[in-house]
């Protein structure tokens, strides 16, 4: 078959599985990712897209507000949900080289959280850690950190920065040892934790489920007592007790999962006894974050 | 009045121009040497016309100054008379340059060749003193300033009539005004465009960037026909099908996303994300990344599906928010100052039908001033488009000149 035959059928099969608009639209992507000397070719995209392959995985980048994240099987892919809380996080706070904020990002993945943050605040105000406990997240945070142009290497002075700073971080939150590396106390601390309980985990689409890592989604370790996917959030809460953590005035933001909001924004105030809570929409009208203040 | 509106609407016989900004008289040619003066005039016959009419208008107030200038209408006079002076300093260039024309042209008969030579070039560079005349000074001291001539642009272009025929010269178009643009020095990148089946496309947004983009292509605005026996047709048959084409306003900052402004309030503006996502976050990779916009006190809405980040799509559909917000209001605006002041200058009825390509013919043709182009490859491969844009801009200097002439009156 030509190569020209098998794009349309493929692009067919394509549509039949995805629905003309969405498939014309990817068709179009993959055109725009093609690099004419690259080993990618049309065909081979389309086939991967065909087999369930996530399009991010195939293109290998995804935008993230204004930057273009790498994606790599299997840590897990950006969503327009988490883009969305962050840049309204971002446009909710503004530091400054003299207001200086420090951020810490839990189960960072891409990095996309504190990269954004990064990104969008002005250069000298913002020194975000990520921490992670995937080995390929951690090297995948560091490229797309230098894909921004973040450096990601504790400057070697203590004088005044003049550029924002990201440094992925490998290690269990769980472990208490981590504090060595990362300094609290901090200003705002993020995460997209694991959310997923195991029967839904269970129902996901194969581009979710067959791709991703288990462990960037399952809420709950198999040998949990709890399998309502809030483990993450309970182990959060402990960490957010331990004295010296946070500054006064600090945010903690955690995204959640549907008819996650309620118990996570319980767990904040009963665990980490942080009262003053809130929780934000996503813009498919989910409730999407809690946030709480100290 | 009446025979601007009946130009505009029957042309009786095509515009007779040379389109190029200022034209080169060549004086070897004898026999037209001594029409030039008459041609040079009666190409530029409605400029000169507004010129005449400003200096009659001086020359008046000239005439009506009392001896010593002191009641409150001398001093009324005194500043009309100052700012009719640069008008009055061209006029006297343009009689000065004419005449030494007329002076000249004998002496291109002369029996000494070293003479013809002279005369030859004074003749040249006096023509074209009076041509520039015509298509620079007299314009640029009658016509305002372009309030619009920083801003860039944004071309919509909708296939109308005539199917798969019509998305296929929709394409066609889109390449002449990009290839247009680039020739020019402006940077062009389609923003939104939904291809169709047979390769054509049935709507397009192409963002223009360059000052002095929107004036330059503003006069695109309309329907614009072809006539051609499509690619697909076996039976030879010419169809005839539309695009419809609305050139926008766009400012340097129209991608930004918060609003508070002259166009528009943030909080008349509604923002929608398409399509479900069951339960989102982490249990969909899909991308869904379709914005729409709805602003609520004009009903305006505007969708942007084509790039894959959500905040690239609602960046982009605040841009053409923007952009149709403004063109709002520059219609307003002219339709106030049309309520106002005398005012001759019409606005593009978007509907109307503005040029037609006739492949049959290898002729395009606009209607609104009459003028045909011959070799439809020019315009379609070529810089055809220019003597067109130059043509219209022309055709609004001199409505415009008219129009500020008719105010005095």
């Amino acid at each position: 078959m030509r190569t020209s035959d098998s794009v349309k059928h493929l692009f067919a099969r394509l549509v039949s599985s995805l629905g003309r608009a969405t498939a014309t639209r990817e068709f179009k992507w993959m055109k725009q990712a093609l690099i004419p000397s690259h080993s990618l070719t049309l065909p081979a995209m389309l086939q991967r897209r065909l087999s369930g392959e996530p399009l991010q995985y195939i293109l290998g980048t995804t935008p993230f507000g204004p930057l273009d994240l790498l994606t790599r099987p299997p840590t897990l892919i950006p969503r327009p949900e988490t883009e969305d809380w962050t840049l309204r996080l971002a446009d909710m706070l503004s530091p400054t080289p003299h207001r200086p904020l420090t951020v810490l990002d839990l189960c960072t993945g891409t990095g996309c959280i504190p990269l954004l943050l990064c990104h969008l605040w002005p250069p000298g105000s913002t020194r975000a850690y990520g921490l992670d406990i995937s080995k390929d997240a951690i090297r995948l945070a560091m490229d797309n950190a230098a894909r921004c142009n973040i450096p990601s290497s504790q400057p070697s002075s203590l004088t005044p920065y003049s550029q924002n700073v990201f440094i992925p971080v490998l290690g269990d939150l769980r472990d208490p040892d981590i504090f060595k590396y990362l300094l609290p106390p901090f200003d705002i601390i993020t995460a997209n934790p694991p959310y997923i309980p195991k029967r839904e985990y269970d129902e996901l689409p194969i581009s979710v489920k067959d791709y991703e890592d288990p462990a960037a989604l399952l809420g709950d370790p198999p040998d949990s007592e709890e399998q309502d996917g809030l483990t993450y959030y309970r182990l959060i809460s402990q960490l957010l007790r331990q004295k010296g953590m946070l500054r006064d005035g600090s945010i903690v933001a955690l995204e959640v999962g549907r008819a996650q909001a309620d118990a996570v924004e319980g767990i904040l105030q009963q665990s980490a006894g942080l009262r003053n809570t809130q929780v934000w929409k996503d813009p498919w009208n989910v409730k999407r974050v809690v946030l709480a203040r100290t | 009045m009446f025979r601007l509106l009946y130009r505009c609407h029957s042309p009786l016989k095509p515009y007779r121009r040379f389109f190029s900004s200022t034209r080169t008289y060549l004086a070897e040619v004898h026999p037209t040497s001594f029409n030039v003066i008459h041609e040079i005039e009666q190409d530029g016959a409605r400029i000169l016309q507004a010129v005449r009419k400003r200096i009659k208008v001086r020359d008046e107030l000239l005439a009506n100054m009392s001896e010593d200038m002191s009641s409150p209408e001398d001093i009324a006079r005194a500043r009309q008379l100052k700012e009719l002076e640069p008008l009055h300093e061209a006029w006297s260039n343009w009689t000065h340059a004419r005449q030494s024309l007329e002076e000249i042209l004998p002496l291109m008969q002369d029996p000494d060749p070293t003479m013809r030579t002279l005369a030859s070039e004074e003749f040249t560079s006096l023509a074209h003193t009076l041509s520039t005349h015509i298509s620079t000074t007299f314009p640029s001291l009658l016509v305002p300033p372009s309030s619009t001539r920083d801003l860039h642009a944004l071309l919509e272009l909708k296939a109308g009539v005539g199917g798969s025929e019509a998305a296929l010269f929709l394409l066609d178009l889109l390449r002449v005004y990009v290839r247009y643009a680039g020739s020019v020095g402006w940077r062009t990148s389609v923003i939104q465009s939904s291809e169709t089946e047979s390769g054509g496309i049935r709507d397009a947004i192409l963002e223009i960037k360059g000052e002095g983009a929107y004036d330059a292509l503003r006069w695109e605005s309309g329907v614009h026909r072809v006539q051609r026996v499509p690619a697909t047709e076996s039976s030879g048959r010419t169809h005839t099908s539309t695009v419809a084409v609305i050139v926008l306003p766009l400012s340097e900052d129209a991608e930004s996303i918060s609003g508070n402004d002259e166009l528009f309030k943030m909080e008349d503006v509604k923002i929608e994300v398409m399509r479900a996502r069951g339960a989102g976050g982490q249990h969909v990779n899909k991308t869904e990344s379709a914005v729409r916009l709805t602003h609520t006190p004009t009903g305006i809405t505007v969708s942007m599906q084509d790039e894959r980040s959500q905040h690239q799509n609602k960046r982009r559909a605040f841009q053409v928010l923007r952009a149709r917000l403004m063109d709002v209001k520059l219609s307003q605006d002219v339709a106030h100052r049309r309520a106002t002041r005398r005012n001759l200058v019409r606005t593009a009825d978007r509907s109307e039908k503005i040029r037609t390509y006739n492949y049959a013919q290898d002729r395009v043709t606009d209607h609104r001033i009459g003028l045909s182009l011959m070799n439809l490859t020019s315009f379609l491969e070529g810089d055809g488009v220019q003597d067109f844009l130059d043509a219209l801009r022309r055709n609004w200097q001199e409505e415009i000149m008219e129009d500020v002439v008719g105010e005095s009156e």
